[in-house]
């Protein structure tokens, strides 16, 4: 009698034991899905604000301190990228690569650059020159474009495809 | 010329850090992987030697000046559109250029794909030279549109898919290739809504051409955006719109590309018993 209470005290322990690691796995892998989630909307929040800059300067549109407002808005979420890609996650619906985690002074260089791109940008649109702005709009995708080259996969938007973004 | 044709960068082996126009970059093909030639105006290592003749046949019929095939890596199945006067316009500026000594590599495949007697037999079944045909019924800007797109500055040579022995599929037109230069994958830029550009007004697709920038925000990024960079930014205005209606004039075709996927990136699989 005594024996098997013992045994089903440990089988009761382990079973415990099994849940809580399957729930800590699970709690991990929740934690991985919502950084993966929140660095595609910041990332699609980045494009947003290059896509109305885009516009403003393809159409020649006069909206009263919209490219200001928008390079502010880049700006601040280049500094938002660092914190975003702190958490390695390369599983799942993503295209960053594992060189971002591989070459972390690489990819803080690429940051930094975008950082200061934007930063700039923002200088830019407080003039209100169109011709500068444009220079400086593809400077900042300049910086996009190099980092996304490394760091990046180059199949497009499989993310998307996938079902992990809009 | 050479703008219009995508600055000719796969000329230029940039991450070799070859010289303009040198040759030596690799293009992965299902093939193998074949270097890109020299035709900087070197006597003996590029093209300095040729003849107009010359120029004209290999831009036209594939043919190198002793007679012997050339891989259809090189698009000639597309320049073959291209008229005379482009052509040595495209000839003149070239030998303008400083000529840089560099030997070209042969290709890495193997037998058969790698002799050159397959590539003549490549351009017999697969091959005839052809002048682009204006059409009577369409647009004169369309028409330089075509001839810009199909003929100089080739975009189906990558955003067209291959059949099984890597001629271009041409009842999918511009339907987009998972198998592009590089191993990179080229859009459908037919103008499909969902699965092409079918949602790109004109002036995005200008202004794509002139600055990398895609209407999402996105930039271009691989061979698309050295072609833009080196070439196609530098074309007029009038002949990028022109370009543009020739795209918007294609047959929509619904093709969603899927990228070859790493084992390791295959989240889903998780679920799976």
């Amino acid at each position: 009698m005594r024996t098997s209470s013992i045994w089903k005290a440990a089988l009761a322990g382990a079973a415990l034991l099994h849940v809580a690691a399957t729930a800590h796995a699970q709690g991990e892998a929740k934690v991985d899905e919502g950084a993966l989630k929140y660095r595609q909307s910041l990332m699609e929040a980045v494009g947003g604000d290059m896509a109305a800059l885009t516009n403003i300067l393809k159409y020649g549109l006069t909206v009263p301190g919209a490219a200001q407002v928008h390079a502010e808005g880049l700006a601040s979420h280049a500094k938002l990228t660092t914190v975003a890609f702190e958490r390695k996650v390369t599983a799942g619906p993503t295209d960053a690569e594992p060189a971002i985690w591989e070459k972390p002074d690489e990819f803080a260089q690429s940051v930094q650059k975008f950082e200061a791109e934007t930063a700039k940008l923002v200088d830019v649109a407080k003039n209100g020159d169109l011709a500068a702005l444009g220079a400086q709009v593809k400077a900042t995708g300049k910086s996009c474009g190099s980092c996304h080259d490394s760091f990046r996969k180059p199949k497009e938007e499989s993310f998307k495809r996938k079902g992990g973004g809009s | 010329m050479l703008q219009a044709s995508g600055g000719c960068t796969c000329h230029t082996d940039v991450e070799g850090g070859g010289a303009p126009l040198a040759g030596g970059r690799p293009m992965q093909t299902p093939f193998g992987v074949w270097y890109t030639t020299n035709i900087t105006p070197d006597r003996e290592t590029g093209i300095g030697a040729w003849s107009d003749a010359d120029f004209l046949r290999a831009m036209r019929e594939g043919r190198a000046p002793d007679g012997s095939a050339y891989f259809p890596t090189f698009p000639y199945t597309s320049f073959t559109g291209m008229t005379d006067d482009d052509l040595l316009a495209l000839k003149a500026y070239l030998f303008s250029l400083p000529p840089e000594r560099k030997e070209n590599r042969p290709p890495d495949a193997w037998p058969p794909f790698s002799w050159r007697i397959s590539a003549w037999a490549w351009q017999l079944a697969f091959f005839r030279p052809e002048r682009f045909e204006p059409d009577p019924a369409k647009s004169a800007s369309w028409n330089r549109g075509a001839y810009l797109s199909t003929a100089v500055a080739h975009c189906g040579e990558c955003h067209t898919p291959r059949n099984l022995a890597g001629a271009l599929d041409r009842s999918r037109w511009m339907a987009g290739s998972e198998d592009g230069p590089e191993g990179e994958l080229a859009p459908n830029i037919t103008p499909h809504d969902d699965t092409g550009i079918g949602r790109w007004t004109t002036t995005d697709l200008v202004w794509f051409l002139q600055t990398a920038s895609k209407p999402d925000g996105d930039d271009s990024t691989g061979l698309m955006k050295e072609v833009i960079e080196e070439g196609y930014t530098h074309v007029p205005a009038a002949d990028l719109e022109a370009i543009a209606e020739y795209f918007e004039s294609l047959p929509p075709i619904e093709n969603q590309l899927m990228a070859d996927d790493d084992a390791e990136d295959d989240g889903e699989d998780e679920d799976a018993p």
